[in-house]
C-alpha cells in the first residue's frame, strides 16, 4: 500500500515539474513566437501577391481584413461580417449582421482599429456591448482585400482543410474575376519527402493562372510531370534565368491552362486534398463575397473595399 | 549492467561505429526508414535528436538518484517530451529560419525508442559527463546513419543531392518509397556486420 502511494506521488510530482517548466518556456517565448508568426504571414501575403524583398511593395498598397463569425440568437442564425468603414476622417471597422439568405439586416459601429483586430481577443472585446445577451458569436474565417487606390486588386483567403494526415492551412490568392494568383502552403503535417512536396514550386504554382470556371471542375490526374511544364513551373516564366525563352513560356501558358492538376508521385491523396481544399476554398468565399457586397451596397455602408 | 568504463572519445565512437542505434541496435528504423528520404531532411532530423538525446540523457543523469525504480520509463518518457516541448518552443521564437526546416521533425521526436532506450541502458546508471559524451555518440551514429541512407535514397531516388540535380534524371522513384528504406537500412547492417566480422578477423591475426 505505502508503495503506492508513493509512486502515486512521485508520478504526480514529476508531471507538475514538467508541466512547470513547459509552462515556464512557453511564458518567455510565447510573444517572439506570436511576432515570428505573423512576420511569416506578411512575407506569404506579400509574396503571393508578387511582392519580394527586391520588389517591395508600394505604398499605394492597401491591405483589408474582413472577419466572418456566425451569430446565433435563440435557435436563429445569422452572419456577420467584421468591415473595414470610413468613420469621417478615420478608418474603423463596423460590423454588418445579414440573415442566411445574404439579406442585410442592420449594422453597428465598433471601436476597434485595424492593429487591434488582428488579435481575436481585441476583437471579442469590441464585439460584446454590440450584441444582445442571447447572442452567441463564433468566429469562421477570415479575408483580406488588396487594393490600390480605390481598386481591389486581389483577394487573400487564409483557410484550412483536412489532408492526407491532419489538416493544411494554406493561404489562395485570387484575382478581382476570382482567377488563381498563387497559392502558399503555411503549415502541414504530410510526410516528409511525400506529401511535403506540397510546399515545392513545382506542385503550388500549377494552380496559378487556372480560371474560375477551370476551377470549379478541378481534379488530379496521375501522371508524370511533363518536363518542360516543370521548368515552367520552377522558374514561372522567369526568362532571364538562362531557362525559357519567351515564346515557350507562351506556349507552355497555353498549353497547360485547362489541364488538371498534375499530381505528385507516391502523394496523390496529399495533392487531392489540396485541390479540393483550394477548390472549396475558392467557391465558398466567390459565393460569400458577391453576397457581402450586395448587402453592403443595400445597407449602405462605407467599406473601404 | 554497471557503469560503463569507456573512456569519452570512446563513448562518441562506440555511438558511431559499435553500437550504432539504427545498424546495431537496431533502434528508431521509423524514421530511419520514413524520413530518410532526402540527405537535408536526414541531417535536420539527426540534428534534433543529437539535441534531445544529450539534453535528456544529462537530465536523466543529475536526477537518477530520485527516481522511483518503478516509474521509470514514465519518467523517461515526461522527460523527453519536457524537452521537445522546450526545444520545439525555443525554435519558434528565437530562430525562425531553423524553426521552418525542423520544426515537423522535432515533434516526432517523442516517440524514438533510441531516447528512451539510451536513458534506461546508460543514462540511468551513469556520471552527467559520461551520459553527455553517449548521448553526443548516439546523436552523432543516428545522423551518420540517416545521412548515409538519404545520400543514397535521394541520389538513385530523386538525381538530387542536397537540393541540386546531380544525375539530370530519376533512376529509380522506387527509392523514395519506404520499402527501399527497409531493403536499404537491412543492406547497411550487413555491411557493418561485414566489416566488423573482416576487423576482428585482422584483429585476431595481428594477436
Amino acid at each position: 500500500m505505502r508503495e503506492i502511494l508513493k509512486i502515486t506521488i512521485a508520478l504526480t510530482v514529476s508531471c507538475l515539474l514538467a508541466g512547470l517548466v513547459i509552462g515556464t518556456t512557453f511564458i518567455f517565448t510565447a510573444k517572439a513566437k506570436q511576432h515570428n508568426e505573423h512576420l511569416n504571414v506578411q512575407q506569404t501575403m506579400f509574396g503571393l501577391l508578387g511582392y519580394s524583398k527586391q520588389r517591395p511593395a508600394p505604398p499605394e498598397l492597401r491591405l483589408y481584413s474582413v472577419y466572418r463569425y456566425i451569430v446565433e440568437e435563440n435557435d436563429a442564425m445569422s452572419m456577420g461580417y467584421m468591415v473595414p468603414v470610413q468613420k469621417g476622417s478615420v478608418e474603423g471597422y463596423a460590423f454588418i449582421v445579414l440573415d442566411l439568405k445574404g439579406r442585410f439586416l442592420e449594422s453597428y459601429d465598433l471601436g476597434l482599429t485595424a492593429e487591434e483586430a488582428l488579435s481575436a481577443e481585441d476583437r471579442k472585446k469590441a464585439l460584446a456591448p454590440v450584441l444582445k445577451d442571447s447572442a452567441e458569436i463564433s468566429f469562421a474565417d477570415a479575408m483580406i482585400i488588396a487594393c490600390m487606390e480605390e481598386e481591389r486588386t486581389a483577394y487573400l483567403l487564409p483557410g484550412e482543410f483536412p489532408g492526407f494526415k491532419t489538416f493544411i492551412k494554406a493561404m489562395v490568392a485570387l484575382d478581382p474575376h476570382f482567377q488563381i494568383l498563387g497559392l502558399e502552403v503555411i503549415e502541414h503535417e504530410e510526410d516528409p519527402g511525400l506529401g511535403g512536396e506540397i510546399t515545392q514550386d513545382y506542385f503550388k504554382n500549377q494552380f496559378v493562372g487556372k480560371s474560375f470556371e477551370k476551377l470549379k471542375k478541378l481534379t488530379v490526374i496521375k501522371e508524370p510531370l511533363p518536363e518542360d511544364y516543370k521548368l515552367y513551373l520552377e522558374t514561372m516564366g522567369n526568362t532571364e534565368e538562362g531557362g525559357l525563352s519567351a515564346r515557350e513560356v507562351e506556349r507552355i501558358q497555353k498549353h497547360y491552362q485547362d489541364k488538371d492538376i498534375y499530381a505528385l508521385t507516391g502523394a496523390t491523396i496529399s495533392s487531392a486534398a489540396v485541390t479540393s481544399g483550394v477548390v472549396g476554398m475558392a467557391k465558398k468565399f466567390a459565393y460569400r463575397v458577391q453576397i457581402l457586397d450586395q448587402a453592403v451596397e443595400k445597407g449602405d455602408v462605407p467599406v473601404l473595399f | 549492467m554497471p557503469a560503463t568504463t569507456k573512456t569519452n572519445t570512446q563513448l562518441v565512437i562506440n555511438g558511431l561505429l559499435n553500437e550504432n542505434p539504427i545498424f546495431r541496435l537496431a533502434l528508431s528504423m521509423c524514421p530511419a526508414v520514413g524520413i530518410s528520404t532526402t540527405v537535408a531532411n536526414g541531417l535536420l532530423l539527426g540534428v534534433a535528436v543529437l539535441f534531445v538525446q544529450v539534453f535528456s540523457s544529462c537530465t536523466i543523469s543529475l536526477i537518477k538518484d530520485h527516481i522511483h525504480p518503478r516509474i521509470r520509463i514514465p519518467t523517461y518518457t515526461l522527460t523527453i517530451a519536457t524537452w521537445v516541448t522546450v526545444i520545439d518552443l525555443v525554435l519558434a521564437a528565437f530562430l525562425p529560419v531553423a524553426y521552418k526546416a525542423m520544426g515537423i521533425f522535432v515533434r516526432l521526436i517523442v516517440a524514438f525508442a533510441i531516447i528512451t532506450m539510451r536513458l534506461e541502458v546508460f543514462a540511468c546508471r551513469n556520471t552527467v559527463v559520461a551520459s553527455f559524451w553517449d548521448g553526443v555518440g548516439m546523436g552523432f551514429g543516428f545522423m551518420f546513419g540517416m545521412v548515409a541512407l538519404g545520400a543514397v535514397r535521394e541520389v538513385l531516388g530523386m538525381g538530387t543531392f542536397l537540393g541540386y540535380d546531380v544525375l539530370g534524371f530519376r533512376p529509380m522513384l522506387f527509392f523514395v518509397l519506404p520499402a527501399a528504406g527497409f531493403f536499404l537500412v537491412g543492406f547497411m547492417m550487413a555491411v557493418f556486420n561485414f566489416v566488423e566480422t573482416a576487423y576482428n578477423r585482422r584483429a585476431k591475426r595481428g594477436l
